[in-house]
């Protein structure tokens, strides 16, 4: 503050009289909307110098700027690379070379192209380096492995998805990062036994593992399960390990508190209660797609007195089984049943009626469920937060009103595919928490109930309407007259929208996703109205909107600066309109099937304006309309290209459309 | 170097009988503390010596009047008597050295400090041989006190070893000591040679290391026999390693196998061509139940010797010999396309180089491994060594690696013994050495043969695992494991 003084001694700016931490605290306040940071950054050279000094997280679009960006704010601790899908070398030195000791954690988990040499520089200058995340990092060898095994204080590490690694890279990591506590190897098909054994003999302090869908067997089992300190344990996927043997493990993980074995499909019930023999301490335990849940598998169970959460997801179950679970489980607080056969009304009766304090449970899909079941939920369940239960088709419209009349505190509601009508929603309203609300494929609903939703559910942040054909303009209104926090809305097929909705959505400045696909009525001027609203705009779908033309891209290039993904397809833009949302610096992934008025040239020319694109989803025509040269230069900028060949598809009454779902499902 | 070196059991034997005033050595003081490197001779007296060397204390009287009551009690009178008159002697050693350095005194008072010094580590030297002594002839008790019945062999007579009197073990008894035990003999050979050479040393740890575990994989899948439920047998070295077994009584050939002998046998006359004489010899009488046969190592000292603690026996004959080959011996067959790997056993040699060159799994510290499993075992056993990876990008491997070069060295020796260049020789000499000294001072225990890494700059290689017996007496020896360096390594030159 001294030195503003020197600079400008007769100025009576009031901030001169603040100390720098006062401002730092006024600014943490703006960390909601980056946009607001940068305003403050352009009133005036000390604010400039203010901001620079309290930016410690950093999220660039483009790596070519880096070294400037990075001068001008010396106390970066994060840098989240994400939006940059190609980081140089020079970009990666430069990296290290700015951020020395100050850089804490690094995100690639975008970038697919890294070489070793540059994580080599960056592990040994940055080292305080703590986390590092390279998922998708698919090219990437053991020798970045090697690389990344000399940032000796890493305790975060994620590699998901790295295919190319094999065991000798993990044992690199394995002896060079003694101090890790998490590491992720989701589908790193090259790891084995052997990689993730030396893990677990080298790395003590281990608290977090994700080993999901790797190769390995029960060979690695006992190291891992020594691990003193291991808490979550993610064995998704691991075919390879089996029963046999595992009755060895008398001692399980002790500090095991979260244990996923979901998928894995040779595991029964005599080899689950070896691996949780001793494992006290169990809160969470997943066992999604896996064996039958019967009697004698539920008693393995007995045991597990702190365990709070299941998820059986996808799994066959017994009536029996379920009361067992009932029976065994304190104090159960998440319970999911999503894609369970054989959950009847008797087995989730006897569930609720032993676990009251439920708080989340998820019963989609579950078909046989009726009402006497609600009834008992809505009667005992009184702390529900989450309630998922996408098509329970046997529900009637009447169920749904005991729901809103109990369950008051329940913030997420999972409609999709019910019954429900605008009784039901006016008693839902009463659910002044609700932060998601998904009424997709409801036909019975109308304005009038969600005109209840409006008024009673002002904290509403998500909602889905997609195909729910009774929805119109007015509903819409009373929707974003009453919610204003509204992040996402999906008005999808909801075909008497028009521009009106668009107008009062345009009120909701929270708004980041959008889905208006097939809504026919919109116009460019609709669009506009959005783009000017809702400056966080990030996704949106405008799919199918015929009437939509270049001049809404033109406004919506100009305003929705935050825009990162957009769906085209099927509208009446052209060349014109591409090419002016190009200059969007953020858009990363762009759909734009069959578009009539798109030439080749005017498609490449839009392509080598948009810098940062990632993803691009185009006909397969295209393919051999644009210059080789050009597709692979764009490639090597770090664009994937996806080629579809759909042919033009009649839209369908949205009724019909269900008929025709319900066919396919039975 | 290796086969002049590594003396078989009968030339051993005869450098032992030819140099019957063994126990002069520890008389001639003056010389000793004027050429330091004697002590290394001095005191790397090994078991069979020590056999030798008390009989012939005995035999010249020194210590008679310590002999006569001790009837034959479970534990071995004998053994521990000898222990007494060794310390005796050794006592006397460092009284008269005291004296001389006390009558010198006044003439040395103007010279350099060096020698003061040699005298002192001389001293501690001897008090550290001193004390180990105690100890072990102390733990040798140990045994009898706790099972009364598992006393010395009975074969023991039969067998009448090298050395004799054989030593209890007592805990913490490993398969090291052949390391000294050929030393000494060369010891014997030419009293200037004073230690083993670095290189033959350091192959034998890591010898004993590979070939303890291969036997174990033998021994474990074997059975779990209650002592005493079988007969031990324990063949001479000399016998071990004989060509022949079987000879001719007629022409003196010797084959190696009975069949090959009865076919020779063929030709010396008709009666040999019947089929009774070219049958199998039947095996003796099955009717009555013969004790199980199972076989001891000869060196003492040795796991696969019946006088070990944790004594476990070879199954056959041919275990015997492999094993004695493997542990004790020379190895002195080299593979023809690495020119590194070295055997002792021919049937090792073959089956590497079956896959010699194949071994694509690296480690930083240079060793190949033809079986990942085998790398990632040896990585998860040491600290601080990792997966080399074969990269195309060298640069990223340059940098770790050449930052770490000067203890990347000193380790590979220290730690691993695989490395087999003059360079580093003289640096595993200063190992060894140090080592031995540690040691050396008890003839039949050598508390931890593996010590290699009490040296200071081995942080960032902590110890591996299974040394736990932190350099039991390296503290005594403050500095002691310096002055000899030199001549060790030359002599390890020399004799490659």
């Amino acid at each position: 503050m001294k030195r503003q003084k020197r600079e400008c001694p007769e100025s009576s700016n009031p901030f001169d009289v603040l100390s720098e931490e006062i401002i730092f605290m006024v600014l943490d306040l703006l960390e909601q909307n980056p946009l607001d940071k940068k305003a403050f950054s352009l009133v005036c050279k000390s604010f400039y110098a203010t901001e620079s000094k309290h930016r410690k997280t950093l999220k660039p679009l483009r790596q070519q700027h880096l070294p400037a960006v990075l001068s001008r704010y010396p106390n970066i601790t994060h840098l989240d690379l994400t939006m940059c899908s190609r980081v140089s070398d020079a970009s990666l030195s430069s990296i290290s070379n700015a951020c020395r000791f100050n850089l804490r954690s690094i995100d690639f988990s975008q970038s697919r192209l890294l070489s070793c040499s540059g994580l080599l520089g960056l592990a040994q200058n940055c080292k305080n380096l703590v986390e590092i995340d390279l998922s998708n990092g698919t090219e990437l060898k053991d020798s970045a492995m090697a690389a990344i095994a000399e940032a000796r204080n890493l305790e975060k590490l994620w590699l998901a998805r790295c295919k190319s690694i094999t065991d000798m890279g993990i044992g690199c990591v394995a002896v060079g990062c003694r101090k890790l506590k998490l590491l992720s190897l989701k589908w790193c098909l090259g790891v084995g036994d052997l990689g993730v054994g030396l893990v677990a003999v080298k790395c003590k302090e281990i608290r977090s593992l994700d080993l999901s869908y790797l190769p390995i067997t029960n060979k690695c089992l006992p190291s891992i399960l020594k691990l003193q300190y291991l808490e979550d344990l993610v064995l998704e996927g691991c075919f390879g390990i089996d029963d046999d043997s595992l009755g060895v493990f008398k001692h399980g993980c002790k500090s095991l508190k979260s244990l996923d074995m979901s998928s894995c499909q040779n595991i029964s019930q005599s080899g689950l209660s070896s691996l949780i023999s001793g494992t006290e301490g169990l809160q969470q335990l997943t066992l999604a797609y896996g064996s039958p849940v019967t009697t004698s598998l539920a008693n393995g169970l007995k045991k597990l007195s702190m365990l709070q959460s299941i998820k059986l997801d996808g799994c066959m179950i017994t009536c029996d089984g379920l009361k067992t679970i009932a029976d065994w489980c304190i104090s159960l607080r998440e319970l999911s049943l999503s894609k369970c056969s054989g959950v009847t009304d008797e087995g989730l009766s006897s569930v609720v009626m032993k676990q009251r304090g439920l708080t989340k449970l998820d019963i989609t899909c579950c078909r046989k469920i009726t009402d006497a079941s609600i009834a008992c939920i809505a009667n005992l369940c009184n702390s529900l937060t989450s309630f998922r239960m996408e098509s329970c088709t046997l529900i009637s419209r009447e169920a749904f009103v005991l729901i809103g009349q109990r369950c008051h505190l329940l913030e997420e509601l999972d409609l999709t595919d019910n019954e429900i009508d605008d009784e039901g929603l006016k008693s839902i309203s009463r659910c002044s928490k609700l932060a998601t609300l998904k009424l997709g494929i409801c036909l019975n609903i109308t304005d009038e109930g969600l005109m209840h939703i409006g008024k009673g559910c002002p904290k509403l942040k998500e909602l889905d309407l997609y195909r729910s054909s009774g929805i119109t303009d007015l509903g819409i209104l009373e929707i974003a007259r009453g919610c204003s926090d509204l992040e996402m809305i999906n008005i999808a097929y909801c075909k008497e929208i028009t521009d009106a909705s668009f107008l009062s959505l345009s009120k909701c400045s929270q708004l980041r996703t959008f889905e208006s696909r097939g809504c026919p009525l919109i116009t460019s001027f609709g669009l506009t109205a959005i783009a000017v609203g809702c400056k966080q705009l990030t996704k949106l779908d405008i799919k199918k909107c015929h009437n939509i033309d270049d001049a809404g891209m033109l406004q919506l290039a100009h305003f929705s600066q935050n825009l990162r993904q957009i769906n085209l397809s099927y509208t009446s833009v052209t060349d014109v309109g591409l090419l002016s949302l190009a200059s969007i610096s953020c858009i990363q992934n762009i759909t734009i099937l069959h578009l009539k008025g798109l030439t080749p040239s005017g498609l490449a020319a839009a392509l080598l304006s948009c810098g940062g694109l990632t993803k691009m989803k185009l006909q397969s025509t295209f393919k051999w309309l644009l210059p080789q040269p050009l597709l692979e230069h764009l490639e090597a900028r770090g664009c994937a290209f996806q080629w579809r060949d759909k042919v033009l598809q009649a839209e369908l009454d949205p009724k019909c459309w269900k008929l025709q779902l319900e066919d396919t499902v039975e | 170097m290796d086969l002049n070196n590594r003396l078989s059991g009968n030339e051993l034997q005869k450098n032992l009988s030819g140099q019957p005033g063994f126990g002069n050595f520890n008389t001639q003081h003056p010389q000793k503390w004027e050429d330091p490197s004697i002590i290394d001779y001095s005191m790397r007296i090994e078991p069979p010596f020590r056999g030798f060397n008390q009989v012939k204390v005995g035999q010249d009287g020194l210590v008679n009047e310590l002999r006569p009551t001790n009837k034959i009690q479970e534990w071995d009178p004998s053994a521990m008597l000898s222990s007494f008159s060794f310390l005796e002697q050794k006592i006397h050693q460092l009284r008269d050295l005291v004296h001389l350095i006390v009558g010198r005194r006044g003439q040395v008072l103007g010279r350099p400090d060096e020698l003061v010094t040699q005298q002192q580590q001389l001293i501690t030297a001897d008090l550290t041989s001193i004390i180990v002594q105690l100890i072990s002839t102390a733990g040798s008790l140990l045994p009898y006190v706790k099972s009364t019945h598992s006393a010395a062999p009975p074969s023991m007579g039969q067998f009448g070893q090298l050395g004799g009197a054989v030593f209890p073990s007592i805990p913490g008894l490993n398969g090291g000591i052949q390391l000294q035990n050929t030393s000494g003999s060369k010891v014997s050979n030419q009293p200037n040679q004073n230690d083993v050479s670095a290189n033959c040393g350091s192959e034998q740890n890591h010898n004993n290391e590979e070939h303890d575990l291969k036997e174990e994989e033998d021994a474990e899948e074997g059975e779990n026999l209650p002592p005493g439920s079988y007969e031990i047998l324990q063949p001479e070295k000399e016998e071990i390693l004989a060509p022949h077994t079987h000879f001719c009584t007629i022409c003196g050939k010797g084959f190696k196998r009975d069949a090959n002998l009865r076919m020779h046998m063929r030709g010396h006359g008709d009666e040999y061509k019947t089929p009774a004489a070219l049958a199998k010899p039947h095996k003796e009488s099955s009717s009555e139940p013969t004790l199980i046969k199972r076989y001891s190592c000869p060196c003492t000292g040795c796991k696969r010797n019946k006088d070990h603690k944790k004594f476990q026996p070879l199954k056959t004959i041919l275990c015997v010999k492999n094993h004695y080959k493997r542990t004790h011996c020379d190895k002195s067959y080299t593979c023809s396309r690495c020119n590194t790997k070295r055997f002792s056993v021919v049937a090792d040699l073959k089956t590497h180089e079956k896959h010699c060159g194949k071994d694509k799994w690296l480690c930083s510290c240079g060793t190949t491994f033809s079986r990942k499993d085998k790398l990632f075992g040896h990585i998860a056993l040491f600290q601080g060594h990792t997966p080399a990876i074969a990269s195309e990008e060298t640069k990223a491997q340059v940098g770790p690696f050449e930052r770490r070069e000067g203890n990347q060295v000193t380790n590979k020796v220290g730690s691993m013994n695989f490395n087999f260049s003059p360079n580093a020789s003289s640096e595993s000499g200063v190992q060894n050495i140090m080592n031995v000294k540690g040691n050396i001072d008890d003839p039949t225990t050598y508390f931890s043969p593996l010590n290699f890494d009490n040296l200071g700059g081995f942080n960032d290689f902590p110890r591996p695992p299974f040394d736990d017996s932190e350099s039991s007496f390296g503290f005594l020896l403050p500095g002691s494991c310096n002055y000899n360096q030199k001549s060790a390594a030359d002599d390890s030159n020399n004799l490659a």
